[in-house]
């Protein structure tokens, strides 16, 4: 190893100590986006505001609308499975406890979207924690199982739950109430509150994978033995972020509660899980963009493919394999390696121009 | 003085006695040794200090503390930081990252760091420049180098290394063995296991050595190698 600024091991230890003047690099919290970054985020915001003024009909709208409240959920998943590496097969279910909690919540209290909202994510984040409990002790497929497991035993529960949950038929909430006169019966303020709400979840999501906390999610999936070595209390964070995977499925159920105006379990049960899982690996779990391409691909493909539900899920079940042989980061993952690529090679032929 | 102890250490793994009640006194200004066959026990006694496993009897004492079944990263966080064999590096992000992880975490943030950033860090182990390549991108004996790197991030005060030594070819083995003999005279006392004897013979100023989970002798390497339970175990019974 090569021994520049190195000094003998018999000269005292204090000729190396010196406290940090500026914050080094690794502190420095939030990393800014760069501004690639900036004008794609601004592009594809850009791009969504501007839909509903296409007049894309109530159908295609409504699509939309089930594509956000979608990818808001894959969110959480994508810092699960794409940050800590733990996949889960049960993520419909804890959106179903957020959705299950606002509709009680109405239906036994009175309480609106608006007072539910926090309380449907809180409980979501809980159940997510609770459900992850197992990951300490078992990983990869066998979690999956446990997780598969917690959505069936989810459904049962539901529809065994009376009047309190509605049963097999579920329950019926109100419309959100309007804020400043603006109402959320209309089609395009649902889908412009969800898009708000995607934003955010985007938004928290960047700031989580740019900060030191993103990087010791990383080391939980990268090498968990090494993590622990060097002080990381992996068993806590892991906890933590099933809490934060759970209150973004938490948002993204009572958002889809509030725009069916009504919740019933096999919503939640063990397929819709899989289409999520489904989602997250089409759309890649790294790239910021993944779970919302993964939404977009899985909710339009049926409807742009005149494919009837039997014809579409043999259409999944070939683009994951097809993705996972070919692109195993996801539609965006591959996107991004092209416009490196690309990238590359302008600015290879860039320099070639300024040499000659 | 005497900063790492271990009283009457045993692990058993169902039949299998895999540390059999060992005692070792580790000073915190010195390079100690630990050498012993395959199987004797080596990489068991670093699980079990470190809270991989759950010691079946016995005590760890480390810095006045006793650490005995903690778990591995709270024991990191007190300075006592180990690397591992196989599993060196976090393969999948870059170096620094790498790097950055063992700086954001471990040690206790009263100690000075020795290092103001993960940059002059990776300077010093000879990996500088390479910040933003993969991890897993490296070649063998970089790799070594960055699993030492990512360990002194967390700022030990005591350093446990797992055969650092093991696949390096001479020059690499050189270069270790240079970056080793570096790490009392900054404060930190080491504790290595590895096969290459001109390695230790070089860095230790003392040897353990460990047969069937048993320590069989303890001392300066001199008196270590001539002694004659030592060259049973490591030459047959008529040595």
């Amino acid at each position: 190893m090569t021994n520049h600024n190195m000094q003998s091991p018999t000269q005292p230890v204090t000729a190396r100590v010196s406290l940090p003047e500026a914050k080094p690099r690794y502190m420095r919290g939030i990393k800014e986006p760069t501004r690639e970054e900036w004008c794609l985020g601004i592009l594809i915001l850009a791009g969504l505001i501007a839909f509903p003024f296409f007049d894309p009909g109530y159908r295609f709208l409504s699509l939309a609308v089930s594509t956000i409240f979608t990818a808001i959920a894959l969110y959480g998943l994508s810092l699960q499975f794409g940050q800590a590496g733990i996949m889960s097969v049960g993520h419909a279910g804890i959106m179903g406890v957020g959705g299950y909690t606002a509709a009680i919540l109405a239906n036994q209290l009175g309480l609106g979207f608006w007072e539910s909202l926090p309380l449907a994510m809180l409980l979501s984040a809980l159940a997510a924690a609770v459900v992850g409990l197992p990951s300490l002790r078992v990983g990869g497929q066998h979690y999956i199982i446990i997780t598969f497991c917690f959505c069936a035993l989810l459904v049962i529960a539901l529809t065994n739950g009376g009047t309190f949950t509605g049963a097999a038929t579920g329950l019926d909430v109100g419309p959100i109430p309007g804020v400043f006169g603006i109402r959320f019966a209309k089609l395009d303020n649902m889908y412009f509150l969800c898009l708000a709400a995607l934003t955010i979840s985007i938004a928290v999501t960047f700031a989580i994978v740019h900060s030191p906390y993103g990087r010791t999610l990383w080391s939980i999936r990268e090498n968990e033995p090494l993590a622990r070595a060097v002080g990381i209390n992996t068993n806590l964070h892991k906890i933590g972020v099933f809490a934060i995977s759970g209150a973004f499925a938490g948002l993204g159920g009572i958002l889809q509660t509030y725009y069916l105006r009504h919740i019933s379990p096999e919503l939640y049960g063990a397929f819709p899980s899989l289409y999520l899982a489904l989602m997250i690996m089409l759309g890649g779990a790294r790239p910021l963009y993944g779970p919302l391409i993964g939404s977009i691909i899985v909710n339009f493909l049926p409807e742009l493919g005149g494919l009837d539900p039997i014809d579409s899920r043999i259409a999944y079940g070939v683009g994951l394999l097809l993705v996972i042989l070919l692109l195993p980061g996801g539609v965006s993952g591959g996107l991004l390696s092209l416009y490196r690529r690309g990238t590359k090679t302008r600015h290879r032929l860039e320099k070639g121009r300024g040499l000659s | 003085m005497t900063q790492l102890e271990i009283r009457g250490l045993a692990k058993r793994f169902g039949g299998v006695q895999a540390l059999n009640g060992i005692d070792i006194a580790i000073d915190g200004d010195g390079i100690t040794g630990v050498i012993g066959p395959n199987g004797s026990g080596k990489t068991t006694l670093f699980n079990t200090i470190m809270g991989v496993h759950k010691p079946t009897a016995g005590q760890v004492i480390w810095d006045g503390r006793d650490i005995t079944g903690w778990p591995a990263y709270r024991i990191a966080a007190t300075g006592l930081v180990r690397t591992y064999q196989q599993a060196m590096s976090f393969p999948g992000i870059s170096v620094l990252d790498n790097v950055s992880i063992g700086f954001e975490h471990g040690c206790d943030r009263a100690a000075p760091r020795r290092w103001t950033s993960p940059e002059s860090l990776l300077g010093f182990v000879g990996l500088d420049g390479r910040g933003d390549e993969i991890a897993g991108s490296l070649s063998f004996g970089n790799l070594r180098r960055l699993g030492i790197a990512v360990a002194l991030a967390a700022q030990p005060r005591m350093l446990l290394l797992d055969e650092p030594g093991a696949g390096l070819n001479d020059h690499e083995a050189l270069a270790l063995r240079d970056l080793i003999l570096q790490f009392p005279g900054m404060g930190m006392g080491v504790c290595l296991i590895d096969h290459d004897m001109a390695l230790m013979g070089a860095v230790c100023s003392r040897f353990i050595v460990l047969n069937f989970g048993t320590k069989i002798a303890d001392g300066t390497p001199a008196d270590v190698l001539q002694d004659r339970k030592v060259l049973e175990v490591y030459l047959g019974e008529d040595a």
